[in-house]
């Protein structure tokens, strides 16, 4: 038994466990207590974070001639760190208050189903990131699309739902995709397994290749919601219950990075896909994927910015961020992976902080519509900090965590002499920051509502996760050495040079990064800011929230006033043109080609001549038999009949 | 081993003497149709390890092929021989008082269609096939509703267009070769039937076997019929006959007709059966409606994977086969409670979640999810296309995913109804015998991932026997040691 027999089994059985107490108030308790030993179960595997050599699990399948068995490497071990510990954070938030109040609002069995659906949602995470060929992988990918499924079908709302049967039928394309891909490779190579693939893949020509990494690409692409498959994502993650939100947000989406960095990065090699040129173009393949990722960093984030309720922008935002993932893994050389690889882990942290901090509003409050908030800073001063920090992260500002990642994305577009994708990124950025902005503004600043004046801040058990995840945010921000030392493994495991780094950052010798030292500056800064303002004389004054104006207008505070419809009219003004809706519209269009289709095959179904048609069909069928058949020279008459059995057989 | 002919006799045999024998006895009469399925069953254990080792023909009569009738008893033949007991006795029309008539119609089945897959000549083919097309246009008529009379006429004009154009293929291969005898006819196709004539005969067949194969575009019977027929007999004919209509096609086609045309005229019609039953299957608006379109697309899958040359094809067909044969009679019997609009079934999750669940999980395995037994199958299938090189199996690598597609839009479509909040339903209960053998059927599939490795070699064995042309011949005719000296002596 190996460690990882020890993981997926103690994960599996743990499962079984929840699912079978679901209905009893300590489902919440063991929960926690699971994924506390699932952490333990990965820091036992820690040597894979620092180059260890892949644990392989006992168990294997030989099913129709084809070896499956499951391992898990560098990659792997990083990713399933951060399911884990994303799901442990998680499962504390929902434990206490407001698994009394969900209990209350809907059911018992309600929020054990959540916590069911949270557990298959791990365990199938961690068989996928286990996988160890490609039919595993293809089990391992279904497993985690339906449990991200089971997940969505919880609330029962229509809006919800419809996100949930849209969320189907693009997982479904995505797993057809991925079939005809694995069909495609096993008849191109011969072999289902990644070594053997990797061998063969020599052997394979540009349109070979080509083909597979689009089909593989629109499969996992579709996962990871990049453009065009970007329509399903948002809606679904949001509508899920709060921490199943959380959960789903920060983590479920990278999956589909995962598999990729697996299939295109490890297996093709960025190399052989950067050698198929698209014709008619100036373009490679390569280009092409990492310009997919720069549209998915633009399009969503912008359409983030138009949200108006907290959880559809982040999710939103969510598929913008994979963006810089997919962008960063593309540039394929060392200081881009590693940014890309490393802004999971980044992203993971202050996108599951963000949907605490609104999953807490929304528990105190009841709506995370931006239209029925604001103010609520002097109410709600921690979960405000938290967001505040989140958010600095999210946009990718010193000195926390998100700002190494994407700093890294920029440095290694900036070397690789990309300025367009350069640009690409820093809109994408743009856009980020003025939607967090309109996040924390609409949430938290301007005057409280009248009706959330009773409001009080979040209960210990939902602020001591996001404190934690605040804690993670900064502290790697500060030392981002402890996660790049993990990137810097996975990505030898992958076939990439792996980043030079230190605690503080990377050592570059066109310029690195030292981020202890920024931090530094920046706190020396504020210090010296802070000792101007208060002891040389800088004069301050203490300003209540209800105290302010608006427009010149001054307002008693029987009038509460917070600025929130319209947001950023004068950029809509700009932009607004460019909101056409013009993926929805494909969408639909394909919904009524098939509709229309639909209707043909029916009519024919219907046909009111039914012998008719058989007779039609059968001289058709003999049409075709005559028209393709191509006859031999010699044997062009009509073959002889023979002159019965006796002639032949012997008695 | 020669009592497998009872499996054709008894059956028969009763078909004629129940109604004689109901005139004194009615308990008498019923009970001697069902012993003799039981029997059946009894025979079929019986020989089932003496088959399992070897193949046997049988010849009747004590005459040898070629001008004896024989019956080709393998492993392929002798699975679906026992389904065809076994399933009459599951779908027996037990829940409604029913005449005498019905239950001997039932034996006339189980007797033609046992006939149909052991037979080893053409002849025979025919007469049973005609035999079985007569049960079932008299079963559906006896259902005794406007409908269901209409139905059965539009199915007995289409069946019988049908046998006529079945009857000319088999004429045309008759004075090709001047033999009827499949094994017989084997060793001469190379020689006779590799022309012009030959593969006309073997379109013809093709669509007159078709008819009872779901196949497009001889199949616009099917959702009359089955809408308008009780379930039983819907599960039964949708499970269990059209699947033995496809193995005869298939027969036919790997010993008479390896040709590339024979089977990529096969394929293109299964692939339009796929997309054309699929995507009115999301159009339908009532559950057992739905449910037709949809056995219509997957019989298209059926057919296409039989059409692949080579053992993985095969593999995907009999697994397709048989995942269909267990999934589809689940789901109409599912249907007996919950027949008419979708709509009915709004909220129904609430009141009996776990038939919710069991309908999950079969439409789950229908669509291919991993690790349940239709990925494996569709697996097959894939990998199987993307072996071929010809145009027609590209066409289908790309129309079965999209196909799954809309698969799986509708039926979770209906889910989502089933799983609404508000709670409106109007449907009946199922009746007790019905939900379990749904139930069962579930279970099968749960068994059947728990034992991925045997079902899978048992799986390979199957194809190997199936799409073996020199062991078949090798069999019927032990006197010939290859094929090539079969192939001396005949010329």
């Amino acid at each position: 038994m190996s460690v990882l027999d020890d993981l997926l089994l103690f994960t599996a059985l743990a499962s079984v466990a929840i699912i079978v107490v679901r209905r009893f108030a300590s489902v919440s308790k063991l929960s926690v207590i699971v994924y506390a030993l699932a952490t333990v179960l990965l820091v036992k595997m820690s040597a894979l974070g620092y180059g260890g050599e892949p644990i392989y699990s006992s168990f294997t399948l030989n099913v129709l001639g084809q070896n499956l068995y499951w391992r898990f490497d560098s990659l792997s071990w990083f990713f399933a760190l951060i399911t884990v510990v994303i799901a442990l954070f998680t499962s504390v938030f929902m434990s206490g208050a407001w698994a009394e109040k969900y209990c209350q609002e809907h059911s018992t069995e309600a929020y054990g189903l959540l916590q069911a659906a949270l557990v298959l949602n791990v365990l199938s995470m961690l068989v996928l990131l286990a996988s160890g060929d490609l039919l595993s992988l293809f089990i391992g990918w279904e497993l985690v699309s339906w449990a991200s499924f089971m997940m969505m079908f919880l609330n029962q709302d229509k809006v919800a739902r419809k996100a949930a049967i849209k969320y189907i039928v693009y997982a479904m394309a995505a797993a057809m995709s991925i079939l005809m891909a694995i069909a495609m490779t096993y008849s191109m190579t011969g072999s289902l397994d990644y070594v053997q693939i990797m061998q063969a893949v020599a052997h394979l020509s540009n349109t070979q290749i080509a083909l597979l990494v689009t089909l593989y690409g629109v499969g996992f692409g579709i996962k990871m919601g990049v453009i065009p498959f970007h329509l399903w994502q948002a809606a679904a993650y949001a509508e899920t219950p709060g921490p199943g939100a959380v959960f789903m947000g920060a983590i479920s989406a990278r999956m589909g990075l995962y598999a990729l960095i697996v299939i295109v990065v490890q297996i093709f090699s960025l190399t052989r896909v950067a050698a198929i040129e698209i014709p008619y173009t100036f373009l490679n393949m390569q280009n092409i994927l990492a310009w997919v990722g720069a549209l998915t960093t633009i399009i969503p984030t912008y359409i983030a910015l138009k949200q108006n309720d907290a959880r559809y922008l982040l999710a939103w935002h969510g598929v913008g961020q994979g963006g810089y993932m997919l962008l960063g893994v593309m540039i394929a050389d060392s200081i881009g992976t590693a940014g890309g690889i490393m802004h999971v882990f980044n992203y993971a942290t202050y996108q599951a902080a963000l949907f605490m901090a609104v999953t807490a509003v929304m528990f105190r409050t009841g709506t995370s519509n931006f239209s029925k908030l604001g103010g609520l800073v002097t109410q709600m001063p921690l979960t405000f900090m938290v967001m505040v920090v989140s958010i600095i992260g999210l946009a990718g500002i010193p000195p926390m965590n998100g700002f190494v990642s994407k700093w890294l994305v920029y440095r290694a577009l900036l070397l690789d002499g990309e300025p367009l994708l350069f640009v690409a990124a820093v809109i994408g950025t743009l856009g980020t920051i003025l939607s967090v902005y309109k996040l924390v503004h609409n949430t938290f600043l301007g005057q409280l509502r009248l009706e959330h004046q009773d409001v009080k801040e979040a209960p210990l058990s939902m602020l001591l996760p996001m404190l934690g995840l605040v804690l993670i945010i900064f502290g790697t921000g500060v030392m981002p050495g402890v996660v790049l030392d993990w990137v810097a493994a996975a990505q030898n495991a992958v076939g990439i040079a792996p980043i030079t780094h230190n605690l503080g950052g990377i050592e570059l010798a066109q310029g690195g990064l030292d981020m202890i030292w920024v931090t530094g500056v920046m706190f020396y800064g504020f210090a010296v800011g802070a000792i101007v303002f208060y002891f040389l004389g800088g004069k301050s004054k203490h300003i209540h929230q209800f105290d302010n104006y608006a427009g010149g207008h001054f307002l008693t505070s029987k009038v509460r006033y917070h600025y929130s419809n319209h947001f950023y009219a004068g950029l809509m003004h700009l932009i607004g043109g460019w909101y056409k809706d013009f993926f929805k519209k494909l969408e639909q269009a394909l919904v009524s080609l098939v509709s229309f289709l639909s209707q043909l095959s029916e009519n024919f179904y219907r046909s009111a001549q039914p012998a008719v048609l058989v007779a039609a069909v059968a001289f058709i069928a003999l049409w075709f038999i005559m028209s393709s058949f191509s006859m031999p020279a010699d044997t062009g008459t009509v073959a002889p009949i023979t002159q019965g059995i006796q002639g032949g057989l012997p008695k | 081993m020669d009592n497998i002919v009872l499996l054709v006799v008894l059956p028969l045999l009763a078909a004629f003497l129940m109604p004689v024998l109901a005139r004194f006895s009615e308990v008498v009469a019923r009970v001697l149709g069902l012993s003799v399925l039981v029997f059946a069953i009894a025979i079929i254990i019986n020989v089932w390890p003496q088959v399992n080792s070897q193949a046997t023909s049988i010849a009747i009569g004590g005459f040898m092929p070629p001008i004896g009738i024989s019956f080709y008893v393998d492993q392929v033949s002798i699975l679906f021989a026992l389904a065809i007991p076994v399933m009459v006795l599951l779908f027996w029309p037990w829940q409604r008082k029913t005449s005498i008539r019905e239950y001997s119609l039932m034996m006339l089945l189980t007797a033609s269609s046992s006939g149909l897959v052991l037979s080893g000549d053409l002849f025979n083919i025919y007469v049973f096939y005609e035999l079985l097309a007569v049960a079932s246009y008299s079963l559906i008529a006896v259902q005794g509703r406007a409908v269901s009379i209409a139905a059965s006429f539009r199915y007995l004009l289409m069946g019988s267009v049908g046998s006529v154009m079945m009857l000319l293929g088999i004429a045309i291969i008759y004075t090709q070769t001047g033999t009827l005898n499949l094994a017989h006819l084997s060793l001469l196709a190379p020689l006779h039937l590799d022309n012009m004539a030959g593969l006309a005969a073997f379109a013809l067949i093709l669509v007159g076997m078709g008819v009872k194969a779901e196949l497009f575009p001889v199949n616009n019977w099917v959702p009359e019929v089955y809408g308008s027929v009780s379930s039983n007999l819907a599960a039964l004919m949708a499970g269990l006959l059209s699947k033995l209509a496809v193995i005869v096609v298939v027969r036919i086609m790997v010993l008479l007709f390896p040709q590339p045309e024979a089977m990529q005229l096969m394929a293109m019609l299964g692939i339009l059966g796929v997309i054309t039953g699929e995507l009115v299957a999301w159009r339908a608006r009532d559950f057992v409606r739905m449910l037709s379109f949809s056995s219509i697309g997957q019989l298209g899958l059926i057919f296409l994977a039989f059409s692949i040359p080579g053992d993985t094809g095969m593999m995907a067909g009999i697994a397709l086969a048989l995942h269909h044969m267990v999934v589809k009679p689940a789901l109409f019997m599912l249907a007996t409670g919950w027949s008419g609009s979708l709509e009915n079934l709004s909220g129904v999750a609430r009141r009996s979640p776990l038939t919710v669940l069991l309908f999950v999980l079969l439409i789950l395995s229908l669509l291919g999810i991993p690790p349940l037994p239709g990925f494996w199958a569709k697996y097959l299938l894939m990998v199987g296309l993307a072996g071929q090189d010809s145009a027609v199996y590209t066409l289908g690598m790309i129309a079965v995913p999209l196909a799954m597609i809309v698969e799986i839009a509708y039926l979770f479509r209906l889910v989502m109804i089933m799983y609404r909040k508000e709670d409106t339903v109007k449907v009946k209960a199922h009746s007790k015998w019905g939900l379990a053998i749904a139930a069962s059927a579930g279970a099968a599939l749960i068994a059947i991932v728990l034992q991925l490795q045997p079902a899978g070699d048992k799986l390979t064995t199957l194809a190997q026997q199936l799409s073996d042309r020199n062991y078949y011949i090798m069999t019927v005719f032990p006197q010939f040691h290859t094929a090539e000296t079969g192939m001396q002596s005949i010329k």
